[in-house]
């Protein structure tokens, strides 16, 4: 009789939660069926997004796509507003969201810039423009050494430069400690906001206002900082009951975010080279670099608490520095400012973790007043140093 | 939830690889401005050159710029007590016609008898002229002619209203050479670029020596209403007369009626390849101002040009500012062996 009640009132629950799901489709279905034309005043304006432009042998290639409320049909290009004939791959109709390659025979000049136009059928004209025509990268074994050898020297030899100061943080006191863990705190606060400031100016360029850049770097940041903060928790649960290894599990969570955010940054490297708008100075790299050798301290601090492991440390090294050279493959050899946006934004979700992660661990550490001189003046120190270093970049 | 991730993995692989090309067997080939040849599986989009595309032949297009070239309306011709000739017309306005401009390019019109420009109005000099103008359009609308005439002819203060409105326009035609006509209704601009406008020749008592003459009305199309042309043409179509050349000959009159309706740009001008003309600016004189190859022209300023070809083949005329020969204003004279006997070859403006 109980177990009958259960069941029945279990049934209950499920049903409410499904009847309002229940509405919900079945005012989609009349919305979209018999009470369409309710709804059918106003003008929809149609929009297209030049995605994507490469320079490829005589032709320029335009990468179309619909972003706009209804379907609409590419029917002229042009190349500085000056009208040229062109294919359209595989045909001219694009439903929404959906994409088409444009190709227009065109002599361009390398280094000079271009602007492409794209009318539809009712003569709306949109155009992308190109700052400097650059040929299409063709992936070769040389270009795949280039990128590897600017990673490795925007991302794995910075870091590692910083993780030397380890022996120096191990020999203070806790007080000092403290100052450089906050230090830490700050200096990722710093990268990011950077990481959504890039994510946010990508999405501005590049992406169509239908993909709604910022709430999409909003949602991405967030869920995965969620997604860090759960597994990451785990994490430490588990080292801590093998006694040593908290401090590397925290070290090991700080390389992973800055692993990530590097590779948002070698994207954005691997794509400025790609898209011809970046001549890498010999200044640009020593500013990266200079840049991202505070990323060495934020994985030093927490691993001097435990026992020096230079293995360790140098795997450490790798997570975080390694990604700049994957991330300006990937951004050199088939850029979208789509993975773009969304590799930048999970770096700040996963750096927001890790400063959560950190400012906890200064807490459990017996600082509980996070207003501390030390804390409070190495989170400022943190920042100033990124500030100040970046604008050698 | 795994509907929701799936909807998100499946939006991204669209996201991530924006080019799923199925490719189709079959490809297409145009040439480029260049001249090379380029080979697809897509589809040609090439408002320039004639393609292999079914669809975009001259059979889209609404409005036959080659019939325009040559048509003109001398009206119901009538004798008044006095002997002179009265000429009557008919002429209505109307705004909510959208024609296919270039090939898959639909743009709102507004037109005078259906067409942009409105019909080549003919008179001698001295005829009435006298027309009945309807406005069946649902803005109000006038017919401000070029020209002498009262003042309550002048279409300016004289309102006709929308929906059927109706005003006779009568004058006295003059003087003699090619006038515009246009609405004269505000916002002005947006009245003259949408279309309407027209041709008025008024010609001699005397008539002019015979040739094969031809209206060629030069205006531009505001697509995306910014305050810039998107469009440049010979009589509205773009690239029309490059595709389908004008068909002259060899050492006969050619008489070109040009008239310059481009607005936004303060200049237009006519460059003629592999000859020069004979300028008559308005058509008021019989001397000629000018022989060249090369006239500039400002807003509703208009001449004719007068000439002759030695050498059969294919000549452009175009633009001599680019910009505007490369976004539509460029055709061909297709100059044909004369097979007339008694022709004579004249020595003409040398």
């Amino acid at each position: 009789m109980e177990v009958n009640n259960h069941n029945s009132s279990k049934g209950k629950v499920i049903a409410s939660g499904i009847i309002p799901f229940a509405f919900v489709i079945l005012m989609m279905v009349y919305i979209f069926g018999p009470g369409a034309d309710l709804l059918d005043f106003g003008t929809p304006l149609p929009e297209v997004t030049i995605e994507k432009v490469d320079f490829i042998g005589s032709e320029i290639h335009a990468t179309v796509r619909n972003t706009g409320p209804i379907p609409v049909e590419v029917v002229m290009a042009d190349i500085n507003d000056r009208i040229q004939p062109a294919a359209v791959e595989p045909d001219r109709f694009l439903e929404r969201f959906e994409t088409t390659l444009v190709r227009i025979p065109f002599e361009w000049n390398e280094a000079e810039p271009y602007i492409i136009g794209i009318t539809i059928e009712d003569g709306t004209r949109f155009e992308k423009e190109v700052e400097s025509a650059a040929p299409a990268l063709e992936p070769s074994l040389d270009l795949a050494i280039f990128f590897a050898i600017i990673g490795t020297y925007v991302g794995i030899i910075p870091v590692m430069i910083g993780l030397l100061w380890l022996p120096f943080i191990k020999k203070i006191s806790k007080q000092k400690f403290h100052f450089f863990l906050a230090l830490t705190a700050g200096l990722l606060l710093f990268l990011a906001i950077d990481s959504i400031e890039e994510a946010i100016e990508v999405s501005d360029e590049s992406l169509a206002g239908s993909f709604n850049g910022s709430l999409l770097v909003a949602t991405v940041t967030i869920l995965s900082f969620l997604g860090l903060y759960y597994s990451g928790n785990k994490l430490v649960e588990r080292a801590s009951s093998s006694k040593l290894a908290k401090p590397v599990a925290i070290a090991l969570m700080i390389s992973i975010g800055i692993g990530l955010h590097n590779f948002g940054e070698g994207l954005a490297i691997g794509a400025a080279v790609g898209l011809g708008s970046v001549a890498f100075s010999t200044f640009l790299i020593v500013g990266f670099a200079l840049h991202n050798t505070t990323e060495g301290i934020a994985i030093a601090a927490p691993m001097s608490r435990g026992k020096l492991m230079i293995g360790k440390l140098a795997a450490m090294g790798m997570i975080a520095g390694a990604p700049a050279i994957f991330g300006a493959w990937i951004g050199g050899f088939s850029y979208s400012p789509f993975t773009s946006v969304i590799f930048l934004s999970i770096g700040a979700g996963a750096i927001f973790q890790v400063i959560v992660v950190i400012m906890k661990w200064i807490r459990d550490e017996g600082d509980h007043n996070l207003s501390s001189a030390s804390v409070a003046s190495g989170f400022a120190v943190g920042m100033l140093v990124m500030y100040l270093t970046s604008i050698l970049v | 939830m795994i509907l929701l991730l799936s909807l998100f993995i499946g939006f991204s692989v669209i996201a991530l690889f924006p080019t799923f090309s199925n490719a189709q067997s079959e490809s297409k080939t145009f040439v480029t401005h260049s001249g090379s040849v380029i080979k697809t599986s897509g589809e040609i989009i090439d408002p320039v050159y004639t393609t292999t595309v079914p669809e975009y032949t001259e059979s889209t297009i609404e409005f036959d710029p080659m019939e325009y070239l040559r048509e003109f309306n001398y009206g119901n011709v009538s004798t008044l007590p006095d002997g002179s000739a009265l000429r009557e017309f008919t002429i209505i306005a109307d705004d909510d016609q959208i024609m296919e401009v270039s090939p898959g390019i639909f743009f709102n019109v507004w037109t005078f008898n259906g067409t942009v420009p409105g019909p080549t109005i003919r008179a001698t000099e001295g005829d009435t002229v006298r027309i009945k103008f309807i406005n069946n359009g649902s803005k109000e609308h006038t017919m401000h002619f070029h020209g002498i005439h009262p003042a309550e002819m002048d279409g300016v203060f004289e309102i006709v209203g929308s929906g059927g409105g109706q005003f006779i326009y009568e004058f006295e035609a003059g003087p003699v050479g090619v006038h515009p006509y246009h609405c004269h209704v505000m916002p002005l601009e947006e009245h003259i670029v949408r279309g309407l406008y027209g041709v008025f020749i008024v010609d001699p008592k005397e008539e002019r020596p015979p040739a094969d003459e031809m209206v060629m009305v030069l205006n531009g199309l505001d697509m995306d209403f910014d305050g810039e042309n998107n469009f440049y043409a010979a009589n509205t179509i773009p690239f029309y007369y490059q595709h389908h050349p004008i068909q002259i000959n060899t050492n006969e009159l050619i008489r070109v009626y040009v008239v310059n309706m481009v607005e936004f740009d303060p200049i237009n001008n006519l460059h003629l390849h592999g000859n020069l003309y004979n300028y008559y600016p308005t058509g008021t004189d019989i001397v000629p101002s000018a022989y060249t190859d090369m006239i500039t022209l400002s807003q509703t300023e208009r001449g004719i040009m007068e000439f002759e070809y030695d050498y059969p083949g294919k000549y452009l005329f175009h633009a001599h500012k680019v910009e505007f020969s490369e976004k539509g204003w460029v055709g061909v004279f297709l100059v044909n062996d004369n097979q007339d006997e008694n022709i004579q070859d004249s020595d003409y403006g040398s």
